[in-house]
């Protein structure tokens, strides 16, 4: 073979054999075709899951949101975000947040919930009452029937919407079935459909996806990229903060969360039922304050991410997302739901 | 360019001739749609010095540099110590020295350094061979004492001594000099003839090339003169001048009378400032002095003509498109 | 004559060669100047960090900090500064000297004509070439552990005794602390000779170093530019530099393997076609 020849060989199958490895690394995970899998109703399933106890795995979680919404400076990019889940199948588990170079990290050990932050170097630790995993557990046992109970959601699910087995799906690589709620057509609602992918050997959902009039895409996501079922090694469910962090402690019952430092808890109230279930509440004057305190330009940001609108209820702001509405009027009052805009305002004037 | 211009050949014929050191037959080189080499049939007889001339973008580098394997023929073959290049490269090079293209050395490294890098590449030598080699390789163009110095601070003239003692880093078979004097001072250029003289004397076969003619015709045995990629004469230097010069010239007074006389003799020949000058294509050289003796004519002096290189090179290479058709 | 060996033997043994490659490598002064700067840059990230603010000395992180940040955390780790300095370096720096050393290896080589000594030797193509891969694979090797080194002891000056806590919060055991950083340099090093290979094919088709370096200062700003436009998403997968920022992945506990192995594979897919190609042009090239 003379040498141009044997030259052009060498390029052309090594570029071919590189360019089409990158070809199979980009190949989405699970965009293989769905598995064949036996015939199963939605109540049996829906009743498989509700028995299964979740068995210890480890895997990798992914939210992915097409909401629409646009980012908003200071707060976090919502999509595609990820975590890794490690749970030892009897109560105790981590969660870990990654961020670009930081992690948030949640320990649900045998008798404290921690929260670690690496980029503030911060932890909170919560004592958990001696016997709530006891408790946790006797519940689950004493679920009863699972099978009645399994009729029972369906039943109630059913009310507003159609339940139904639909095909199969491979999700982080294992054969599930598409167990799929969509809402009867005289709900007013956003969503067309939600799927939720149920793993067709453990019975454990694997992915939830919402989708939306008019598109194909899933709106929201989310779902394990990767699982694997298998004992977890005990250190992954005990923490001890690293030198050096601030550790807070927190009542039991009250993971850190926002808290009003007055101690007022908003009031929710709810109207509707089934898909058009809007949530009403009232936005606490503290922590408008707070904001407004802190500088943060309230009106600004409602004017760049809402439109004004105005009703009988008075005047507001109304934020839009492909799979739901929140309307904030300018005395503080929110109202928010799967549903257009047009319930909102409904159950702001109706109140 | 249709036809190929036979070139000169003088000497014994290739078939019973020396061996060869270096061949090519039909040699042929383009770059797109420019011809740089135009069918070579080079020979390198074995122990000789062999000058390569032409002018600037005749050829030369080119067609060193597919002896040497550097670069693929478009067309044609080539034997390097009887090795088919450059496919058979590994066989044939370990004997052969070079210094193609100006010497190439990295500037932060001293002469040394150099070497031995350069060194570490020879099959011929064993790890524990390669200093005193190329403390031996020093000492032949005298940059012993200059060695430790980085290349960056030579002379042009030391840079191309070093390039010189990296092509005589082992005994060769053949040593390949593209333009070897470049840039030298005549002191510089007269100890690259000695290193030149000596390998001829050790039976080293020598491939010079250079554009310097007074260069070739002191140091070289053989000769091969190139023109726009085509090698338009070879051959033994001293066979290649007379073959060119076969004329005889004569001293008289009576210029007249002679060249009556060799005409009446259907003799070429015309005057010269001091005589005449007659082609010895038709008569021997005591004939034509025979003939002018008989007629009366005062010969004062008769010898052959002896034109330089500079003439028969001129002549080469002035008027490519008419090329030259004699033959020994 | 002792010097000689058996004439059968026809190149070089690929040791020597090597060997010789290498101390030419090191031997260079711009070769020791960019190490030095690499060394250079954990230092100055140390200081910098614990003189913008003292407490990262002492504690994990400064409260109040906008988060999303591996910095603050660097200065008081010998785990994390190491690994937060390959990380920023590896965005442009390390792959500008992995480019540089392939811009040497042939492109340079080629203007000073030294590259025509060893073809006349001979050193056969192949051979030359795995010389030139061996040198530009062991120079990014020096490259990324010359910044692990100064980043681990930067922080055990500044820090004293060093803590070995990851992101998720747990502390790790020395070994398993070196075994990290180990495993950073390594899976940079082998970003690095995708870079590098890219760099050696550029710079087989060409005599001029820096236009190997161009080029890839260029693709690296290129391909960060295209990974950042979310329309061309179905482009990022391709992307090499979209792979660079998992190394922080290292610092998770347990480490999220997957992001890493898929960025190791696609580095040997570069690594495949950089030298593939860089083998097709030195073998047909002229020299």
């Amino acid at each position: 073979m003379n040498t141009k020849r044997k030259a052009a060989t060498v390029a052309v199958a090594g570029t071919a054999a590189g360019a089409l490895g990158l070809g199979l690394l980009a190949m989405p995970a699970g965009a293989d075709s769905a598995p064949e899998l036996p015939e199963i109703g939605a109540q049996q399933l829906v009743g498989s899951v509700l028995k299964t106890e979740p068995p210890a795995m480890s895997g990798t979680a992914t939210v992915d949101n097409e909401l629409g919404l646009p980012a908003m400076p200071g707060v976090p990019a919502l999509d595609a975000q990820s975590a890794r889940v490690y749970y030892d199948g009897d109560g105790k588990g981590r969660v870990a947040m990654e961020q670009q170079s930081s992690e948030l990290t949640y320990v649900l050990g045998d008798k404290e919930f921690w929260s670690y932050d690496s980029a503030e170097g911060t932890a909170t630790r919560t004592a958990l009452p001696a016997d709530a995993r006891d408790k946790h557990r006797s519940a689950k046992a004493a679920g009863a029937d699972p099978t009645r109970t399994a009729a029972q959601v369906v039943d109630r699910l059913e009310e507003s919407s159609t339940v139904s087995v639909d095909g199969t799906a491979r999700v982080a690589g294992r054969a599930a079935y598409e167990l799929v709620l969509t809402p009867k057509p005289d709900e007013r609602t956003l969503v067309r459909e939600v799927r939720v992918a149920v793993d067709a050997e453990k019975r454990l959902p694997l992915r939830m996806s919402v989708l939306t009039h008019g598109t194909t895409d899933p709106a929201f996501e989310i779902g394990f990229s990767e699982i694997e079922f298998g004992p977890q090694p005990e250190r992954l469910f005990e923490f001890s903060p690293p030198e050096g962090t601030k550790v807070t402690e927190s009542e039991a019952g009250r993971p850190d969360g926002p808290r009003g430092e007055s101690g007022e808890e908003p009031q929710f109230r709810v109207t509707g039922d089934g898909w058009d279930t809007v949530v009403l509440t009232r936005v606490p004057q503290e922590m408008r304050d707070r904001a407004q305190g802190e500088g943060a330009d309230v009106e600004g940001m409602l004017d760049r991410f809402g439109k004004p609108v105005q009703g009988e209820f008075g005047s507001g702001h109304v934020i839009e997302t492909r799979i739901g509405t929140a309307l904030i009027t300018e005395d503080g009052r929110l109202a928010a739901g799967a549903v257009p805009e047009q319930v909102l305002r409904q159950a702001l004037e109706n109140r | 360019m249709t036809a190929h211009a036979e070139p000169v050949v003088a000497g014994p014929s290739q078939q019973e001739g020396p061996a060869l050191a270096a061949r090519t037959r039909g040699l042929r080189k383009t770059y797109g749609r420019t011809v740089a080499v135009d069918h070579v049939d080079l020979d390198v007889p074995e122990g000789a010095v062999l000058g390569m001339l032409g002018p600037n973008g005749s050829g030369k580098t080119t067609t060193i540099r597919m002896l040497l394997g550097l670069v693929q023929p478009t067309e044609g073959e080539v034997q390097l110590l009887g090795h088919t290049m450059p496919e058979r490269a590994g066989d044939a090079l370990p004997d052969v020295g070079a210094l193609v293209e100006g010497p190439g050395f990295h500037p932060f490294l001293s002469g040394r350094e150099n070497l031995l890098r350069l060194a570490a590449a020879e099959p011929r030598l064993t790890a524990a061979g390669i200093p005193p080699a190329v403390d031996d390789a020093l000492e032949r163009v005298g940059l012993s004492r200059a060695g430790g110095r980085r290349y960056r601070g030579y002379s042009l003239g030391m840079k191309q001594r070093l390039g010189l003692a990296g092509a005589l880093l082992v005994p060769r078979r053949l040593v390949v000099l593209d333009e070897p004097t470049n840039g030298l001072d005549p002191a510089g250029t007269r100890e690259i003839r000695s290193v030149i003289a000596d390998l001829h004397h050790d039976g080293v076969t020598v491939l010079v090339s250079s554009h310097l003619l007074a260069e070739v015709e002191a140091t070289c045995t053989h000769v091969a003169v190139l023109n726009e990629g085509a090698l338009v004469a070879q051959g033994d230097l001293t066979e290649l001048l007379e073959s060119e010069s076969a004329g005889l010239e004569v001293s008289t007074t009576d210029v007249t009378a002679a060249v009556e006389a060799l005409r009446a003799a259907h003799l070429a020949a015309r005057p010269t400032p001091d005589g005449v000058r007659v082609e010895l294509t038709r008569a021997a050289a005591p004939d034509v002095i025979a003939t002018l003796v008989g007629a009366g004519v005062p010969v004062y002096e008769a010898r052959r003509s002896r034109t330089g290189l500079e003439d028969l090179f001129a002549r080469l290479t002035q008027d490519s498109e008419e090329a030259p058709t004699w033959t020994s | 004559m002792d010097v000689m060996t058996k004439p059968a033997r026809r190149t070089a043994p690929a040791s020597r060669l090597v060997r010789a490659e290498l101390r030419w490598i090191f031997r260079r002064p711009r070769t020791l100047a960019v190490l030095g700067l690499l060394a250079l840059i954990p230092v100055i990230m140390g200081i910098a960090l614990t003189v913008a603010d003292p407490t990262a000395a002492s504690s994990g992180g400064p409260p109040g900090n906008d988060g999303g940040n591996l910095l603050p955390a660097a200065a008081a780790s010998v785990l994390v500064l190491p690994i937060a300095a390959l990380t920023m370096t590896l965005q442009m720096l390390l792959p500008l000297a992995a480019a540089m050393s392939g811009a040497d290896a042939l492109a340079g080589e080629t203007s000073t004509g030294t590259l025509r000594g060893w073809l006349l030797a001979p050193v056969g193509r192949a051979k030359l070439l795995l010389v030139k891969a061996l040198g530009v694979a062991t120079f990014t090797l020096a490259a990324a552990a010359v910044i692990a080194a100064t980043g681990i002891l930067t922080a055990l000056v500044i820090n004293g005794d060093g803590t070995l806590s990851t992101l998720s919060g747990t502390t790790l055991s020395i070994p398993d602390a070196v075994g990290r950083v180990a495993l950073a340099v390594g899976w940079v090093t082998l970003q690095l000779w995708a870079v590098g290979a890219i760099a050696l094919a550029i710079s087989a088709f060409t005599e001029h170093p820096m236009v190997v370096l161009a080029s890839v200062l260029g693709g690296v700003i290129v391909f960060t530019v295209l990974g950042s436009l979310d329309a061309l998403s179905w482009l990022h997968p391709f992307l090499l530099t979209e792979v660079w920022w998992s190394l922080v992945d290292v610092l998770r506990d347990p480490v999220p393997a997957a992001d890493l192995i898929d960025g190791g594979l696609k580095a040997a897919c570069y690594l495949a076609i950089g030298l593939s190609l860089a083998y097709a042009r030195l073998v047909s090239k002229d020299g």
